[in-house]
């Protein structure tokens, strides 16, 4: 039997579905079965309480990933602008994200990365933060040397006060499984903010 | 029901969403440089850029495709639409669905996929209007009356199997409760990698297909490099969604894999590609780029070119490490969906108005205008985005260099996409007039009189 793909539609369709069903599964189905971690892990993993989960969802409605990733790439550059008080920030592993019901990687930085920022503010510094974001960031004179604001982050003022509350709580827990503030024997320091 | 009442319906749709996102997308720019214009909830950045991707993605881009192969098929196939009644209502349940899908994100009702924020029910209804137009695809095909399938039928028979699967992949499987963290990553990267490689990259190179060889009066200048390119693509494109993921959280081999695969990617693009420019090469110099369409054509593919250079160079991993995450990324999308895909678009709404409007095109020199304003405009607009998205890519290198220095370093070129931006919406609205005018306006008889009617 002579089959003559361009003349026949259950050809042309099975053909393109097939060659591309080889690529999807690999690439889709078989990388959890391969890597486990992307999925479980036995290091403990810190479960969101009821607070934090709210905030998770405001997190999400508010779009919060389009401006900031939750990845330290390993990457050297990732490690130290990230990092905090003489402690570079470690590179995110896979294991770190399995309660995360939301992903939130990102693909864009217009402002700085999160992955570790938890413990990094104190929550006060957080709230004033969200209620007036660009009057907390460094300044820089203009031409005629008016110091300026720079910061483009939009101000979250509309948001209630209880919103804020669960929205830092969520931020407050951002990096935390990996309890990386250690000093050079490497002693825990546990000298977040609270 | 009348013959292309779909097709015309969704041209008409398609280019008023146009409008709005592009509307969204100079907003978002212009909070890049005064943060405080419309500083409100539902105006906020993050909602604004997802009302700008989803209007432009589903309810310009897939919608114009969508419309004008409704009235390419069945010319290719010399048939009529399979059910034209199905084509209607398929057209109405997706406005609807995605009017409710948008005010959903106004008002914060997201999900957390990327180009896939429409919330439930909405994106399943937008699921059952795919299924819809897969029937209409599916049954013109089958109820053909010319025996081979050209290329055009290929690519969309193609996207609509893999879109199939790719939809309900990024916004269906990836929600579901058990898939999360780096495993849920993975899937939306596929998806939001996939729509645009496996729905507007086979739609778009579908109707260039059939407009280049039609719009020139000569044959495509090669079968086979017609099916190199058709059936290498729909086996390479698929594995590069992880190239989103380099040097992060996910598995390494997982990131290789999307590596070779994306450089792979020049081959199926290489092979389109020559096809198009050999269909223009030979075609009679005189005549070959007169009135907009095929300017439009031209000026696309060689987007397309540029767009699919850049993908594969800038998933090395010692590329990537300076260009992820910075705004070279925006640039670079921006040239795949508005330079390449939109381009082609707007040549197939040019080639098809007229022939729905029975008459025709209102005037040729204003869409020659609206093609030079956009083009001239468009690269300024592409280049700020690459090279501020290099500069901050290598200040983010420097850790004397803090967070706030380097966003202030790129204010000229926030400026600069702003102004220019604002000049490709200003050519919008000389494209939006011409296509109005063309199906509603009143214009000189004689025009009319020796228009050429649609088969």
């Amino acid at each position: 039997m002579k089959i003559d793909v361009e003349k026949s539609l259950l050809w042309t369709a099975t053909g393109a579905f097939l060659i591309f069903s080889i690529g999807a599964v690999l690439t889709t189905i078989v990388p959890p079965m391969v890597n486990p971690e992307m999925w479980k892990t036995d290091h403990p993993v810190h479960e969101y309480t009821e607070q934090e989960l709210r905030g998770i969802a405001i997190y999400k409605s508010e779009g919060c990933v389009y401006c900031h990733t939750q990845q330290i790439r390993h990457l050297e550059s990732d490690e130290r602008r990230y990092g905090w008080r003489l402690v570079n920030a470690p590179p995110s592993d896979s294991w770190e994200y399995v309660n995360d019901r939301y992903n939130f990687l990102g693909t864009k930085r217009t402002g700085p990365d999160l992955a570790r920022v938890g413990g990094k503010y104190s929550s006060e510094w957080h709230w004033a933060h969200f209620k007036d974001p660009r009057n907390m960031g460094e300044k820089f004179p203009n031409r005629k040397g008016i110091y300026e604001k720079v910061s483009i982050m939009p101000s979250f003022d509309y948001l209630s006060d209880e919103e804020i509350k669960d929205l830092t709580a969520y931020i407050q827990t951002l990096g935390r499984n990996k309890n990386w503030r250690v000093d050079a024997e490497g002693q825990p320091l546990n000298d977040y903010e609270k | 029901m009348k013959q292309d009442t779909a097709a015309k319906m969704m041209i008409i749709s398609a280019c008023a969403f146009f409008g709005l996102a592009l509307t969204m997308g100079i907003l978002t720019a212009l909070k890049f440089v005064v943060p405080t214009v419309g500083d409100i909830e539902y105006l906020s950045m993050p909602r604004l850029r997802m009302l700008h991707t989803n209007i432009n993605l589903f309810g310009w881009l897939l919608q114009a495709n969508m419309g004008i192969l409704f009235w390419i098929l069945p010319r290719i196939l010399h048939t009529k639409l399979f059910s034209e009644k199905l084509g209607v209502a398929m057209g109405v349940l997706y406005n609807l669905a995605l009017l409710g899908g948008l005010i959903g994100i106004a008002t914060g009702h997201v999900k957390n996929v990327e180009y896939g924020e429409i919330a439930s029910p909405f994106d399943y209804l937008v699921a059952v209007c795919w299924v819809m137009f897969a029937i209409n695809v599916f049954g013109t095909v089958a109820t053909r009356k010319v025996k081979y399938l050209y290329v055009t039928v290929w690519y969309t028979l193609g996207a609509v199997i893999w879109t199939t699967f790719v939809y309900i992949t990024g916004n269906m499987l990836s929600q579901m409760p058990m898939v999360a963290g780096t495993n849920q990553a993975n899937l939306i990267w596929f998806y939001v990698h996939n729509a645009v490689g496996l729905i507007f990259t086979p739609l778009g190179v579908a109707i260039a297909y059939y407009l280049i060889p039609k719009q020139l009066n000569t044959p495509i200048y090669s079968h086979k490099l017609s099916m190199i390119g058709f059936w290498v693509i729909s086996f390479v494109y698929v594995w590069t969604g992880a190239h989103h993921m380099i040097h992060g959280p996910s598995p390494h081999w997982l990131q290789t894999v999307s590596i070779i695969f994306s450089f792979s990617l020049i081959i199926p693009v290489m092979a389109v590609i020559t096809n198009f420019f050999g269909t223009f090469a030979t075609a009679p110099r005189g005549t070959r780029m007169v009135g907009p369409i095929p300017k439009l054509l031209m000026m696309g593919t060689v987007y397309y070119i540029l767009t699919c250079l850049q993908g594969p160079f800038q998933a090395i991993r010692s590329v990537n490490e300076i260009t992820s995450k910075t705004d070279w990324v925006v640039g670079h999308a921006h040239m795949a969906l508005f330079g390449a895909f939109s381009y082609y678009a707007m040549a197939g709404v040019y080639y098809v108005a007229p022939k729905l409007a029975g008459r025709k095109l209102y005037s040729e020199k204003m869409g020659d205008l609206h093609f030079w304003i956009m083009t001239i405009a468009s690269v300024p607009f592409f280049a700020v985005l690459w090279i501020g998205g290099v500069i901050q890519g290598f200040a983010w290198l420097n850790p004397e260099i803090t967070f706030v220095q380097t966003l202030e370093a790129l204010k000229h070129a926030h400026w600069m996409r702003f102004f220019s931006g604002a000049f490709i919406f200003g050519a919008y609205c000389l494209f939006f007039y011409n296509i109005m005018q063309t199906f509603f306006g009143k214009y000189r008889e004689e025009d009319e009189a020796a228009a050429v009617v649609a088969e």
